[in-house]
C-alpha cells in the first residue's frame, strides 16, 4: 500500500512575495474550519464555554484571535476556525455544550482552504478582484465578508490591522475546487508589484495588467 | 451597477445577490383540496407589474439569507428592504403614466430609453 498523505489544494503552489515586501500570498494548510449553526441568544453562552472565544455580537465580524477565531457567516451561521488538527476537539466540545439546543456542526476544513495575503498592496489586490468595498475606511481588522472575488464566491477576514509592521494581513477563504484559480488570479493582481505569475494547472491565460 | 441594502450585511454590490421572485406567495394549507388550476395558479403564476413589487432575494455570496424588497419595477429603484415575516413598509414611487409609457423617472432600461430635447418633438 503507497503512503497515505493528506494534501492541501494549493499543495503545488510556494508562497510567493512581491520585491520589497509589498505584498505576499501563502496558503494556510489544514487549518480547522467548522460551520455552526445556532442561535446566537440561545447559544452563546455555550459556544464560549465550548471554544474560549464569545460568539460575534455584531454581523461581519470576527471574534477571537488569528489562531482560534468565530467568524460571522450570517444570523444565524458562523465559522469557528481553529489551528491545524484542532477542529475534532472543537466539534467535541460544540456538540457537548450545545447539547439538547437546536444546532448543527459541520466539518468544513477540507472544502476550503485558506489563502493569507498580507502586506501594504494586500488591499489593493483585493480591490482588482472583488466589488466589495475594500478601502480601509470600509473594512478594517476583525471584519468578515462572503462576497465574489473574480468569479468565485470567497469569504474575506481581515485578521490584522493595517498598523501592524509587514501591513494588514487578510484570510480567503476559498473552495478548493477554486483554489488554483483565486490563487492565479491573486498572483496576476501582484504582478504590479513585482509579484510573479504563476500558470493555471489548467494552463488558461489571462492578464488584469498590459 | 446597483447597490443592494442587505437587512444583515448592509450596502453590497448587486453581483452578490441573486432575485428569487414574487414575495409573499404563501403556500396552501391543504394542497390536496385545490383545482388543478388552483395549484397550477400556485406554483406557475406571478404578477408580473410595472410598478412597485415586492420581490425575495437572496445575498447568495454573503451570508445566504432570504429577504424582501420593493422595488419600482420600471425604473429600478429599491424602495425598501425588510426581513422574511416582516410587513412590508408603506412606500409612494413614481409609476408608468400609461401601460406602455416609461415612468416619467429615467428607465432602468437603456436600451428602450428615448431622450427628447427640451421642448423639442
Ligand atoms: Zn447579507
Amino acid at each position: 500500500m503507497s503512503e497515505i498523505r493528506r494534501r492541501t489544494p494549493l499543495h503545488t503552489r510556494k508562497p510567493l512575495e512581491a520585491p520589497g515586501g509589498a505584498a505576499r500570498i501563502a496558503e494556510l494548510p489544514f487549518l480547522g474550519k467548522l460551520v455552526l449553526r445556532v442561535d446566537p441568544q440561545a447559544g452563546s453562552k455555550a459556544v464560549e464555554a465550548a471554544t474560549g472565544v464569545p460568539l460575534p455580537a455584531e454581523a461581519c465580524t470576527a471574534t477571537g484571535d488569528a489562531d482560534t477565531a468565530i467568524l460571522w457567516i450570517g444570523p444565524d451561521e458562523f465559522w469557528v476556525i481553529t489551528p491545524r488538527d484542532g477542529e475534532t476537539a472543537a466539534a467535541a466540545a460544540l456538540e457537548q455544550g450545545l447539547a439538547g439546543l437546536h444546532h448543527q456542526v459541520a466539518d468544513i476544513g477540507s472544502y476550503y482552504t485558506a489563502i493569507e495575503i498580507a502586506g501594504p498592496r494586500a488591499r489593493e489586490m483585493l480591490m482588482k478582484l472583488t466589488m466589495l468595498d475594500v478601502d480601509a475606511r470600509a473594512f478594517s481588522a476583525g471584519q468578515v465578508a462572503g462576497s465574489i472575488f473574480a468569479a468565485a464566491q470567497a469569504y474575506l477576514w481581515q485578521v490584522t490591522g493595517d498598523d501592524q509592521p509587514g501591513g494588514p494581513a487578510f484570510r480567503l477563504f476559498v473552495r478548493r475546487s477554486m483554489a488554483d484559480y483565486m490563487w492565479c488570479l491573486l498572483a496576476e493582481a501582484g504582478f504590479e508589484w513585482g509579484m510573479p505569475r504563476q500558470t493555471p494547472v489548467g494552463g488558461e491565460t489571462w492578464r488584469l495588467e498590459r | 451597477m446597483f447597490l443592494i441594502t442587505c437587512p444583515y450585511c448592509g450596502t453590497r454590490d448587486q453581483s452578490e445577490f441573486s432575485n428569487a421572485g414574487e414575495a409573499h406567495v404563501a403556500r396552501p394549507e391543504k394542497p390536496e383540496d385545490l383545482s388543478d388550476e388552483e395549484w397550477a395558479d400556485f406554483v406557475f403564476l406571478r404578477n408580473n407589474p410595472k410598478g412597485l413589487f415586492a420581490e425575495r432575494w437572496i445575498h447568495t455570496a454573503g451570508c445566504r439569507r432570504f429577504f424582501n424588497m420593493l422595488r419600482n419595477t420600471a425604473t429600478d429603484e429599491i424602495l425598501a428592504v425588510y426581513k422574511v415575516g416582516e410587513t412590508p413598509p408603506r412606500v409612494s414611487t413614481a409609476e408608468p403614466a400609461t401601460p406602455s409609457g416609461e415612468a416619467p423617472i429615467g428607465s432602468g432600461n437603456d436600451a428602450v430609453k428615448v431622450e427628447r430635447p427640451e421642448g423639442g418633438e
